[in-house]
């Protein structure tokens, strides 16, 4: 609890006590303060307080660039070409460009998250006060904002809590944007590390966004059984009226919700979602439904389901008000950040608005009170509803065969795609009579449209797909555990001890957007298989839409298959976007709980621990964004590694460890003091994986530790070399780095790996106390 | 070259999790379905054993009927030079572990209760036959216990001989239970201790004694023997348990030594029968948390599957806050259940008759290992849900703690707040609440004069007075 500008002025006081005059007592803030752990060394960091420890980072996992442009064009003495050494017209060499570039990157993801956070927040203060209690999962999780408590030293009470940790990110994140400006920073590693910085700080404004919306929207406080709610096309009534919202703020869609609810409207309007704003809906509504993940965006507007589309901010296409015409969907903007152009009309009447809308004279409206928006969706979507009657933007198939003939085969679709489909191929075979091909390109598409832009023809290629994918779409029928938020405290203490025994081997998290690059099965097979093996499996936002777009043998989807508690085999959605912060949670906690290391800005210590001990590893498969870029950013520092998607080399560098450089891979042993070899445990920090065999490969080697005991080194071992004998056919070449004693060998594979080890002049080590921080060495005690 | 080249089927930990429905199996052996069924492992003469010999009684897998159920032994006779009856239980519950590692085997429970399952899939792959079996678990338990010199396997599937040898192993079970839980401390030289926590919470050291379980319940003296054994360089590590320096708190001079070695001084006394003074250290996975509650001078015990809060308000995840990480913390103390079997479980405190509440499901799982007259005396959730209920419920059973209540003089042991440890309240990077250079206040009897101050504090905290914890030596 903290109050805000205290400003005492006394002219002259007599008393028992004394004399006092012209007393001015001035006080900024007043904390009251019930944490009684000790404030750490790193409270509130600045650009440099956490240098250090970036640099032991990059100095293990060096930078390794790859320009996706070559050329800096960001002042008016460029363009300057950046290739073979050359410096810019400011002096930049390519490394520090690319950094800068990906700093910039990282400054537009966190401002992204923590403006949307701002917002979340000031809404609901206004709505629910500034007193109001942060509970996000009651006795169960006591520790309700690790990364918060974490990174700035504070332990956030209430929302008006969260404003002063917003104040702060905000002010970080604005000197690292200046950072990128010309004649600003000139080393690449400098740059580097205030990447580190502003991703760490994502991951706060993340965490405040999140748990403002859970405790004030009431929304699952870590819940492992939390609702299944439906996911997909087919799950739409269609003969209800539908409201579309696309984004990732959820406070007009509680708009929606309620003014229905409060009207006697339940059951009698569809409310779905794409992209994060639907994952939210369903943490307040579970009878909302998840459409799917941004790439659904084309495919569902063009269909003519929805009646209504609501449009709040982040990862919307900027074209959707025009797609949104062409089906005669009026459109409701309803972020200051997002305006698409069309007037300001927060202050009209609503019924006046409503008329507007269903009439036609208005195309759409922005709308920047949300249960103004609530009450004028519904409305027009009762109106509209009637008048639309469905009234889509796809052709009958016999316009696509006869449009298909147009196609003059010049392959530009396909240099287009992003995902290298066979389009001109497909449509040979439409043109042949047959929508067959096509049809098989709804599987692997991502749904961006560009193939459409790149016709000379001026063909509708991504209708044509979704057309000839029409049946799989309307089939598309899935569950998808509504979002937990937290990681509870017990569960954690649950996993500690199978963690410290072996029996679970990792924690893997998939997280982010669907630019994946063979459709998104790739994600749910992924998933199953960890989730199979008992590993912990977490995903959040598209990723976790993704996975559940899957069935098994019997029918059922990975989340009616795995349990949604934090434990062995589990699979845990944690919710949207900015329910990410609640996966760097865990690991935080495991290191606080667990170990009771102290967590008050304490930021080297825990991310030293979990870089050592954690075996937590982030699948970012479809990454495009600029906030996928941050959030992994967030999980570097904390000793997270990070494996991305093919597209993810557009991030243009990866941080790579050099396993055959044995001097990077020793660590103090805190026990001693001494200096062990530890092998390349984890070897990378950034990895882009071109194919999900490969990927599946490297998350099983990223799950290894310094600090594993013989019995988790064992299992570990026994799924990176079965995975690797699997997908690749042969023994990993590496098995001698991994293996440290001989009770770290498989049981199973015992005379094979001695026999490598022989081969390979292996020598046994110890397992180390690890650290890389010299003053957690600890003074033996007399 | 593959350990397993000659085996049809793939072997290897990741099976382990593997469940087989009934419509995916080829047979079925011992399960509910069954009255006899059993594994035993013993220990033979090197004279007595045949290494490597494979046995089969009654039809090999490949002459039974898909679908069925049959009754099902698996005896497995072990010698070598280091072997010892005492260690038959640790290798007979290997079987579940390396029975399991193998692709479309699953093995569930153990001892009278085992219940395996081979899958369709793996027995058109050609595993049809136990002699596949018994070379895969042969081969596992000689690589990973090399104290085993000599082993020999016996499946028996007829069911004439299930029959008659099933009473044998039920009275093998039962003497080995007594044989364990007749084990005292003071009867045998060695402990051990396991580090194993300590790659996650480096300042703990576990004491696992045979009335003593390890915290996290997983790990009896028996196993921790074994491993010891096996791995001399590993995490569990044998203790010369020493001179037994007070047998009513459990204090033992060699405990204290290799406590205070392993933790690197951290922690140098130890007195595994208490809570209070030097109780055992507790790491992060223990099963249950006992708590002193000093307004009725009693134990609570809460497990880490309860989700509410317990009789003084506190949820186990803040109690075990208080404790955990590898601390000694008088009055919070992590336990294993099967600590709570053990007639030395809190002795210096007074047993059960300090215990004044714990969870209905711990009850049920200890309940015959409280003193008969207690029983009924200990609390539940559905008994007592605050102190005052406590109270009254514990004054209208006739709980021995309500006689101590009497006895005011009595020096309670101090109580000790949700915070224990002793915390610096320095807080350096704090920005100085005053500016001013000169401010001359002092208070008691002194006036006071303030005279055009300016004081500005960007940031005042206000934090509780709570009065320092001494440490209790």
């Amino acid at each position: 609890m903290s109050e805000k500008g205290l400003h005492v002025k006394i002219g002259e006081l007599k008393s028992d006590l004394g004399l006092i005059k012209n007393l001015e007592l001035s006080v900024g803030r007043i904390v009251e303060e019930k944490w009684a752990e000790p404030m750490g060394p790193t409270p509130f960091p600045s650009l440099t307080t956490l240098r250090e420890w970036d640099m032991k980072l990059l100095q293990r996992y060096k930078p390794f660039y790859l320009p996706f442009c070559d050329v800096c064009c960001l002042c008016t003495f460029g363009k300057c070409d950046l290739t073979g050494g050359k410096r810019g017209a400011c002096g930049i060499d390519m490394a520090a460009q690319q950094s800068r570039i990906v700093l910039l990157a990282c400054c537009i993801g966190a401002a992204t998250h923590t403006g949307h956070a701002r917002h979340l927040v000031e809404h609901l203060i206004e709505k629910y006060g500034r007193r109001m209690p942060l509970d996000v999962g009651g006795l169960n999780i006591q520790v309700e904002a690790p990364v918060t408590r974490l990174v700035c030293g504070v332990k956030p009470e209430t929302l008006g809590d969260l404003e002063d940790i917003l104040d702060y990110v905000e002010t970080q994140i604005t000197h690292c944007l200046s950072v990128c400006h010309t004649g600003q920073e000139g080393n690449n590693l400098d740059f580097e590390s205030k990447v580190f910085q502003v991703g760490m700080l994502d991951h706060v404004g993340m965490e405040v966004a999140d748990i403002a919306q859970i405790a004030a929207c009431n929304f699952p406080k870590g819940d492992p059984d939390a609702p299944l709610v439906d996911l997909g096309y087919g799950t739409v009534n269609i003969e209800k009226p539908v409201i579309l919202c696309i984004g990732h703020n959820v406070v007009p869609s509680v708009g929606i919700i309620d003014y229905m609810k409060e009207n006697g409207l339940d059951g009698e309007i569809e409310v779905c979602g794409l992209c994060c704003t639907a994952h939210d809906i369903t943490r307040y509504y579970n009878r909302g439904k998840i459409i799917g993940p941004i790439s659904w965006q084309l495919r569902f507007i063009r269909s003519g389901v929805p009646d209504v589309v609501v449009l709040d901010e982040q990862c919307i296409r900027t074209d959707a008000l025009y797609e949104a015409q062409r089906i005669k969907a009026p459109v409701i903007v309803a972020s200051e950040k997002n305006c698409m152009g069309l007037p300001n009309r927060t202050n009209d009447p609503a019924d006046a608005i409503v008329e507007d809308l269903v009439s036609g004279k208005a195309l759409g409206a922005l709308i920047l009170d949300p249960e103004k928006v609530g009450e004028v969706a519904v409305k027009v979507a009762l109106k509209v509803a009637p008048l639309r009657k469905k009234f889509k933007a796809i052709p009958e198939v016999d316009e696509v065969l006869q449009k298909a003939k147009e196609c003059r085969q010049c392959g530009d679709c396909r240099r287009a795609c992003p995902q290298d489909l066979h389009i001109p191929e497909a449509m040979k075979v439409a043109m042949e009579g047959s929508l067959a091909k096509l049809a098989d390109l709804y599987d692997l598409c991502v749904g961006c449209g560009r193939c459409e832009e790149a016709c000379p023809a001026g063909l509708q290629v991504h209708s044509f797909i979704v057309k000839a994918g029409e049946k799989k779409l309307k089939e598309e029928t899935y569950k998808v555990r509504a979002g937990r938020g937290p990681i509870q405290d017990v569960e954690i203490r649950n996993v500690g001890s199978p963690i410290v025994l072996g029996e679970i081997p990792g924690v893997v998290a998939f997280v982010g957007c669907a630019n994946y690059p063979n459709g998104g099965l790739e994600v749910a097979e992924m998933v199953r298989e960890f989730a199979s093996r008992r590993y912990i499996v977490v995903t959040s936002g598209c990723a976790a839409m993704t996975a559940g777009m899957y069935r098994n043998e019997e029918g059922k989807t990975p989340y009616e298959e795995f349990t949604g508690e934090f434990t062995a085999g589990g699979l845990v959605n944690v919710g949207s976007c900015v329910a990410n912060a609640h996966i760097a949670g865990a690991a935080i906690k495991i290191a606080n709980i667990f170990a009771k290391r102290n967590l008050r800005a304490n930021y080297e210590e825990i991310a030293d621990y979990i870089l050592n001990r954690v075996g937590a590893v982030g699948v970012a498969w479809g990454a495009y964004s600029q906030k996928a870029a941050s959030i992994a950013a967030g999980f570097w520092r904390l000793g997270v590694p990070v494996i991305v998607g093919p597209h993810g080399i557009k991030y243009r560098r990866m941080l790579l460890g050099r396993a055959d450089r044995e001097e990077d891979w020793y660590v103090y042993d805190a026990r001693t003091g001494e200096k062990v070899y530890v092998g390349p445990a984890p070897e990378h920090l950034f990895y882009a994986a071109e194919t999900k065999e490969e990927a599946m490969v490297m998350i099983a080697k990223l799950c290894m530790r310094p600090n594993d005991t013989t019995k988790g080194r064992a299992i570990k071992l026994t799924h990176y070399i079965d995975l690797h004998k699997r997908l690749y056919g042969t023994m990993p070449e590496d098995i001698h780095r991994f293996v440290r004693t001989v009770a770290d060998i498989p049981v199973t594979m015992k005379d094979e790996i001695v026999k490598i080890l022989e081969e390979k002049g292996w020598k046994e080590t110890v397992i180390p106390d690890p650290t890389l921080l010299p003053r957690l060495i600890r003074k033996k005690k007399e | 070259m593959s350990m397993f080249q000659d085996i049809p089927v793939d072997v290897g930990v990741i099976y382990e999790g593997e469940r087989i429905r009934r419509k995916d199996m080829y047979v079925e052996l011992g399960g509910p379905d069954v009255k006899e069924k059993f594994e035993l492992a013993r220990v033979k003469k090197p004279e007595e054993v045949e290494d490597g010999k494979i046995t089969i009684i009654g039809p090999d897998i490949k002459d039974m009927e898909e679908g069925k159920t049959y009754p099902f032994g698996i005896l497995i006779e072990v010698a070598g030079a280091k072997l010892e009856p005492e260690l038959e239980g640790v290798i007979e519950r290997r079987i579940h572990a390396y029975c399991n590692y193998i692709e479309g085997f699953m093995h569930l429970n153990q001892r009278y209760d085992i219940w395996l399952r081979l899958s369709k899939k793996s027995f058109q792959k050609g595993l049809n036959s136990f002699q596949y079996i018994g070379k895969v678990l042969h081969r596992l338990f000689k690589s990973e216990l090399p104290i085993i010199e000599k082993m020999q396997i016996t499946f028996i599937t007829d069911a004439e001989k299930v029959k008659e040898l099933y009473p044998q192993a039920l009275q093998i079970y039962e003497a080995r239970d007594a044989r364990a839980r007749g084990l005292k401390d003071e009867e045998v030289d060695k402990f051990y201790g396991c580090i194993l926590c300590q790659s996650f919470a480096p300042t703990h050291c576990c004491v696992i004694t045979p009335q003593r379980y390890s915290n996290c319940g997983a790990i009896s003296w028996f196993d921790a023997r074994a491993s010891a054994n096996i791995d001399p360089k590993g995490p569990i590590f044998e203790i010369d348990r020493g001179e037994l320096l007070d047998p009513e708190k459990g204090e033992y001079s060699g405990v204290n030594e290799a406590v205070k070695k392993r933790t690197l001084g951290e922690i140098t006394r130890v007195w595994l029968y208490t809570a209070f003074g030097y109780p055992h250290t507790s790491c992060g996975c223990f099963e249950g948390v006992a708590f002193y509650i000093p307004e009725v001078d009693g134990f609570g015990i809460v497990h880490r599957g309860y989700k509410d809060v317990t009789v003084n308000g506190l949820a186990f995840s803040t109690l075990a806050d208080s404790t955990a990480g590898g601390r000694q913390v008088d009055g919070f103390h992590g336990i294993s259940i099967e600590y709570m079997r053990s007639p030395k479980f809190l002795q210096a405190d007074g047993g059960y008759k300090r215990v004044v509440w714990m969870p209905k499901e711990v009850k049920e799982r200890v309940k015959n290992f409280i003193p008969a007259e207690l029983v009924d005396k200990i609390a539940t959730e559905e008994d007592a849900k605050t102190i005052d209920e406590l109270k009254a419920f514990l004054k209208a059973r006739g709980h021995p703690v309500v006689e101590r209540w009497k006895e005011e003089a009595v020096a309670i042991p101090e109580a000790v707040p949700a915070e224990a440890e002793a915390r610096e309240e320095a807080v350096p990077t704090m920005a100085p609440v005053v500016s001013a250079a000169t401010l001359p206040i002092t208070a008691g009897g002194y006036r006071i004069i303030l005279k055009d101050a300016k004081i500005y504090a960007k940031r005042v905290i206000i934090r509780a007075v709570k009065s320092e914890k001494t440490e209790k030596k």
